[in-house]
């Protein structure tokens, strides 16, 4: 469905034109969707336009938490049917979105400065930040401002978060 | 031939220091300083000392030296008479020669002393043919660092009359010169993101064939999108999505991909259909969809009726296939589409199918590693890292605005991502690295500075002209300020000398009168009585004089002083009347304090001679026994710095409310506003507030008072000690620098709070000086750590706070535990996968990631173990190539597809499983 044309344009706006006219070369002719087609055969029809039908949005931990219960309810399933038959071989879901996560490392974690990235092998007693010596510490660890060093541990994930 | 040396030292050290020469060492040299290219071509030869003893001097006659280059350092730090150094050292009118055959002298050059022009230079003058002697005689002066230099303005530098005077301008310029001689940082301007003119191009639909696949590689940054036929993708473009809101027309437009580069507003509210790896936005999906298919030329038949080949992640989750099932089959009605990982696409490009082999993609939001054997990927012992790209970037930005908070700008994920790409670089060795990384060597070398475009604000700079009519003008307002003031002046000196004159004529008046009519005049006169009109008269006599005095230049005080008389001292009282008692008794007091002021005077110079005195004892134990003499003067210096350093310590304490100085402080001061302190025993704290009491000992013990200073000690108070203290350490190093050998700048107090020995400037603001004032600098921000400290997260996700292992130990595990091998040898399978490993993804173009590859694996691997790491040339085009090929493979291809009777009989679960996509159960 083209766009209904744009009235004279007053203030000569070049810019709203120019974005008008690179929009209007994406408006197909032919619609490729099968909702489009249904649309435009509605309006020549004269029926009223079905409903657009809009997919719930749904957050990427939702996705997750929704793919666990999926994973679970397939394995409760076929425990199920090896209850009722003990030679059936069950079939599990081996390679999951969690299971290809990779594991936690073996490997010490190394201690880094959070300020500067150097080598910090002290921490602050009052905030758990690390730093490299003790001119990071004098000027910047130990009048840092409330909140800040917060966000310095979050860059190494050890910020505490609120649930 | 010219026999000079180059006076400006920085030429000198720079040379010195690139040749690591010590400065103890006697050292031959070109004087060809000012190319800083220094040869030895033995024809010029220049003896540099550090100290200026009879043994150098004799070197330098051995090495036939024509001079001893003396630096501006070592005149402070021997004394040198600088009229000595002129005249036996540096001889400035040598300078000249230099100028004959070679002048690139230009009219825009300036003093550099002065910075003034040579206007002087009449208009008709060739200046490229201007030979010293010509110069000269223009008072032109070029020394042979290329610095050009009025004569006077030289002569004047180099001449100076008082040594005083001298140190401090040397003292500046070798400030100057040492933060001179560093090279100003290259600085590169982070454009943001340029804006297309044009919107993306449409493939044409004639050559349309509704046979051809097609291949899109749905990533989440880039979307690239073509027919199987053709050699690279014909659409690249970034995966985003604007609905942009024409209020005018009251139509909603959408623009998608390269098209929402074409402007500001539309480019600031772009969005992807992504939620980090995964797609959360089916709508926008839908949307680019048919932008793609539109781009591509596809004509519609209710429908697009090409087979489709698509990406999707390492074990997708079944949802989001579910979803693409429905966009592709019902939605846009494609009759058939094949599914794989992108990982594996990327690894088939390069490879046949039947290899082993081991794939590591870096991609945009997450990075996979994959074994594949004999063309199959064994996807149980696949691992994928949640950190891609993406992640990296936002992590940089995050670094950096937390090393900048006060940025005045707000770089877009455009400008961050130019960072990441352009400047970051996977170190071969991170922990050696990152501690050489802050030494000033390593920082001339790695540190980068980028600079946010603004829009800087012009002064209008003012022309000389106008800087010269603007001294006159203030010139002149000071002289007409001074003229009304002494026209002031002198009309009140007028109106004092007519009052003066008239009431001299009302004193004579006065004579002989009675007393009574001597009052009444005088309270006509507004006076009280007789006391008052004299006290009157004589501050008018005494201002008049005064004034007088000032409107004929003042005579001498002094002067004045010496005309005392005290002859009436002498004589006793009983020989002398009235008048005269009096004046004696005036003389006494003016003698009293005569003798105060002599007294003064001789004390005065009493201390001075003390002071001398105590300078030529100094000087005497200096001279017989300059060790003992340092070693006392170091002992001192050691104090007082330790002095310095607990005052500072304190003051620091005393901001802190609960530090221990500080509750110190206020119990002490609760204790004295207390009447009946609680504290101490009670009973003889009692008995010793009481006055007079006998057993009130306090002040017995000087250290009582100490009390006092306590409570005292407020910052302000620390803050005038420690500047005493430091004045007085600057004084010890002082002499230390002037006696000592072994006492050099570094040494000082000073120097510690050198930016060169500041981890966090050079950190913030690399190897450079930093001014706060400067525009410039304020935009700029210096990439330093960041580069290598970014891309390691791969290596070690656990920077990053990603409590996962990183490629390297993945790797590891696969390569080492797995498929039957063992950590002491490997199997077969193991040995061709290390022989063949593919590592593709757009994230793999940051340099040095292939390498440190290669050493890691070095590092686990037993020893000789073969191994081959490849890279394509383009690895972010690698998966969209695999999935052309494989929609050329006449034999994989047809087994690969699910059509969409399949999707529509098994339903939205079905996976189609084939060598390259993910699978359902084992």
């Amino acid at each position: 469905m083209a766009p209904p044309p744009p009235p004279p344009n007053k203030n000569n706006d070049l810019r709203l034109e120019f974005l008008r006219t690179i929009a209007q070369k994406n408006v197909i002719p032919k619609p490729l969707r099968k909702s489009q087609i249904e649309l435009a055969q509605a309006d020549t029809t004269n029926q009223k336009a079905p409903k657009k039908s809009y997919r719930r949005h749904k957050g990427a931990r939702q996705l997750i938490s929704e793919e666990t219960k999926r994973i679970n309810s397939i394995l409760e399933q076929e425990q199920l049917l090896y209850d009722a038959d003990s030679k059936y071989v069950r079939k599990t879901p081996k390679v999951t979105f969690f299971n290809v996560s990779a594991p936690p490392s073996i490997k010490p974690t190394k201690k880094y400065c959070d300020i500067t990235g150097l080598n910090g092998p002290y921490k602050s007693p009052t905030n758990n930040i690390r730093y490299h010596n003790s001119e990071i510490y004098q000027f910047v660890v130990k009048p840092m401002a409330p909140g800040v060093d917060q966000e310095y541990l979050k860059l190494r994930g050890a910020n505490f978060v609120l649930k | 031939m010219s026999k000079f040396f180059a006076y400006y030292s920085h030429h000198i050290m720079k040379y010195f220091k690139s040749k690591s020469v010590s400065r103890q060492e006697g050292v031959v040299a070109d004087n060809n300083t000012g190319n800083r290219q220094v040869r030895d071509d033995g024809k010029q030869k220049i003896i540099y000392y550090s100290s200026l003893s009879d043994k150098a001097k004799c070197r330098a006659h051995k090495l036939k030296c024509s001079y001893i280059v003396v630096s501006n350092s070592d005149i402070r730090k021997y004394k040198l008479p600088l009229q000595k150094t002129r005249t036996s050292y540096v001889n400035i009118y040598d300078f000249k020669v230099v100028l004959q055959g070679e002048c690139e002298f230009t009219k825009e050059d300036r003093c550099t002393l002065c910075m003034g022009s040579f206007n002087e230079l009449p208009e008709d003058v060739d200046i490229t043919l201007l030979a010293g002697k010509a110069l000269d005689e223009f008072m032109v002066v070029r020394t042979p660092c290329k610095h050009y230099f009025h004569k006077e303005c030289l002569s004047d530098w180099l001449n100076f009359d008082n040594l005083e005077n001298a140190h401090n301008r040397i003292n500046e310029a070798l400030e100057m010169s040492r933060d001179a001689s560093v090279a100003p940082l290259n600085v590169t301007v982070l454009e943001d993101q340029p804006f297309r003119e044009e919107g993306e191009p449409f493939d044409s639909a004639e050559s349309y064939n509704p046979e051809t696949p097609i291949a899109i590689d749905f990533g989440s940054y880039n979307v690239r999108a073509g027919y199987i036929n053709q050699n690279k993708p014909t659409h690249v473009f970034v995966n985003e999505l604007t609905r942009y809101r024409d209020r005018k027309l009251a139509h909603t437009f959408t623009f998608i991909g390269n098209d929402t580069l074409v402007d500001q507003t539309v480019c600031s509210q772009a969005k992807s259909p992504f939620d980090g790896s995964l797609i959360t936005n089916w709508d926008y999906v839908e949307d680019i969809m048919e932008y793609t298919f539109n781009h591509l030329g596809v004509v519609s038949d209710n429908g697009v009726r090409n087979p489709l080949i698509i990406n999707e992640r390492l074990a997708c989750l079944a949802s989001q296939r579910s979803n693409w099932y429905q966009i592709l089959f019902e939605s846009f009605d494609i009759p058939q589409a094949t599914f794989g990982i992108d990982s594996l696409f990327a690894y088939y490009a390069n490879n046949e199918t039947n290899k082993d082999g081991i794939v590591i993609d870096c991609g945009n939001q997450d990075t996979n590693v994959i074994p594949i054997i004999n063309g199959n990927a064994i996807l149980t012992e696949s691992k994928r890292i949640d950190w891609g790209g993406s992640q990296a970037i936002d992590f940089l930005s995050e670094v950096m605005t937390l090393k900048y908070p006060y940025f005045p700008t707000k770089l877009s994920d455009y400008q961050y991502r130019r960072m990441y790409e352009d400047y970051c670089y996977v170190s071969q060795n991170y922990n050696e690295e990152i501690t050489k990384c802050l030494t000033l060597e390593q920082l001339q070398e790695k540190n980068v500075v980028v600079e946010a475009p603004f829009t800087e604000i012009l002064q209008p700079q003012k022309t000389e002209e106008e800087l010269r009519i603007q001294a006159e003008k203030r010139k002149e307002t000071g002289k007409r300020l001074q003229e009304q003031a002494k026209q002031k002046r002198i009309e009140k000196l007028i109106q004092k000398t007519e009052e003066y004159e008239y009431f001299s004529k009302v004193k004579e008046q006065l004579v002989d009168q009675p007393k009574k009519t001597v009052l009444s005049i005088l309270q006509n006169a507004g006076f009280d009585d007789e006391r008052d009109f004299k006290k009157y008269m004589y501050n008018l006599e005494k201002s008049l004089k005064k004034a007088q005095a000032i409107e004929t230049d003042g005579a001498d005080d002094d002067a004045e002083e010496e005309e005392h008389k005290f002859d009436l001292l002498e004589i006793a009282d009983s020989e002398l009347n009235e008048e005269q008692i009096k004046e004696k008794r005036k003389q006494r007091f003016l003698k009293a304090s005569f003798d105060a002021r002599q007294k003064a005077k001789e004390e005065k110079i009493r201390k001075q001679q003390e002071e001398e005195e105590a300078r030529k004892k100094e000087e005497e134990w200096r001279n017989t026994n300059l060790a003992s003499w340092i070693k006392d003067k170091r002992k001192k210096l050691a104090v007082l710095v330790k002095k310095r350093k607990d005052k500072v310590k304190l003051k620091e304490d005393m901001k802190d409310r609960k530090s221990q100085a500080s509750q110190k402080r206020m119990k002490n001061l609760a204790n004295l506003a207390e009447d009946t302190p609680q504290s101490g025993s009670k009973r003889s704290r009692q008995q010793a507030t009481i006055d007079n009491d006998p057993n009130d000992t306090f002040g017995a013990n000087d250290d009582d008072w100490a009390v006092y200073n306590d409570v005292t000690q407020n910052p302000e108070a620390l803050d005038e000690l420690i500047e005493e203290d430091y004045r007085e350490i600057v004084e010890l190093e002082g002499q230390l620098l002037e006696f000592d050998p072994n006492f050099t700048e570094e040494d000082t107090l000073d120097a510690q709070y050198d930016w060169r020995n500041s981890i966090l400037h050079l950190f913030l603001r690399g190897p450079a000086p930093h001014d706060s004032e400067d525009v410039h600098e304020q935009h700029q921000m210096h990439l330093n750590i960041e580069r290598i400290r970014v891309p390691e997260i791969l290596f070690e996700p656990s920077i990053g706070g990603l409590d996962q292992a990183g490629i390297s130990e993945l790797c590891e595990t696969i390569l080492l535990r797995k498929f039957d091998s063992k950590p002491s040898k490997l199997s077969q399978t193991a040995l061709n996968m290390v022989n063949n490993t593919w590592l593709t993804g757009g994230n793999s173009r940051i340099p040095g990631t292939r390498e440190r590859i290669v050493k890691e694996f070095t590092q686990f691997l037993p020893v000789q173990t073969q191994l081959a790491v490849y890279q394509s040339n383009n690895p972010s085009l690698d998966a969209w190539n695999g999935m052309v090929k494989l929609g050329n493979n006449k034999e994989l291809y047809p087994k690969s597809f699910i059509t969409k009777t399949d999707y529509e009989e098994f339903g939205p679960e079905y996976i189609k499983e084939h060598q390259l996509g993910n699978v359902n159960y084992f």
